[in-house]
């Protein structure tokens, strides 16, 4: 399947978070997914770069990227969102958002992230080994 | 900043006294990691001048991340902790729906109008 591919690299920073929703929501406006499931994606990236900031101020190293890449199918937009934040040496992978609060939420938000994520798209994985950090992928089906 | 100029546009807050002790806080727009930590605060600066009973208006509400929940739950707590409570006023269906999927609308007192909140704080 032909699929279009559309990158954005922010830094590792809430101020930027906003600037990556917007770009989903420019990506999905293009196909035929409804309202409701552009902004499911919206918010599952959202979570996705958020944890990936708070695991960049926990390992301090604020200076940290997110890469965003969008691929669109013709009945789904893959979307993932990876990381250069190292793992701890011997470190376990953490699951997405579920072992740190941010500094907004302190300890009340703890799993609430991971938990939209699964919820909201069809698919999810997250990988710590093919890259230098973390990358998480999530995939949504029209319609589905 | 071109960018935190472009995140913090769709943001508003602001306050409401309505009677001793009991405040409604307006938000509008979007919240995220970026925005939740003015809410926070403002939200103990209630609690810590007074007014232990807050209604949350989620009216204008656009966008709602698990950081604003978790800046909520916070919210919950410290008002519980003085004996006061928080309660929200959320017509719109798009959040309300992220506070069922998570759970938290069973946590959470939430009123489709803000009389409906008031005349729960009130009472």
């Amino acid at each position: 399947m032909e699929m279009t591919t559309v990158e954005l690299k922010i830094p590792c920073q809430v101020e930027y978070i906003g600037v990556a929703r917007l770009v989903i929501l420019g990506v999905a406006s293009r196909t035929l997914f409804s309202y409701d499931e552009i902004e499911d994606m919206r918010l599952a990236v959202g979570e996705a770069c958020t944890s990936a900031i708070d695991r960049a101020a926990s390992s301090g190293k604020p200076d940290s990227e997110i890469t965003l890449s969008c691929r669109m199918g013709d009945d789904r937009l893959v979307i993932q969102v990876s990381d250069n934040i190292p793992l701890a040496a011997g470190a376990e992978p953490a699951p997405a958002t579920a072992d740190a609060g941010t500094e907004a939420g302190a300890e009340e938000d703890q799993g609430i992230g991971a938990l939209l994520m699964e919820i909201l798209v069809d698919e999810i994985q997250q990988d710590t080994r093919t890259g230098p950090g973390t990358s998480i992928t999530m995939t949504k089906y029209i319609g589905r | 900043m071109p960018g935190m100029f472009m995140a913090t546009m769709e943001f508003k807050l602001s306050c409401r006294p309505v009677e001793d002790g009991i405040t409604v806080i307006d938000l509008r727009g979007e919240v995220d990691a970026f925005t939740a930590p003015q809410v926070k605060q403002e939200m103990i600066n209630q609690i810590e001048g007074g007014s232990t009973k807050l209604a949350v208006n989620l009216a204008d509400v656009k966008y709602l991340d698990s950081t604003g929940l978790g800046v909520l739950i916070g919210g919950l707590k410290r008002t519980r902790d003085k004996e006061g409570e928080l309660v929200l006023i959320c017509p719109n269906v798009r959040i309300m729906r992220i506070f069922e999927i998570t759970g938290l609308s069973r946590i959470f007192e939430m009123f489709q109008t803000e009389q409906e909140a008031l005349t729960k704080l009130k009472g």
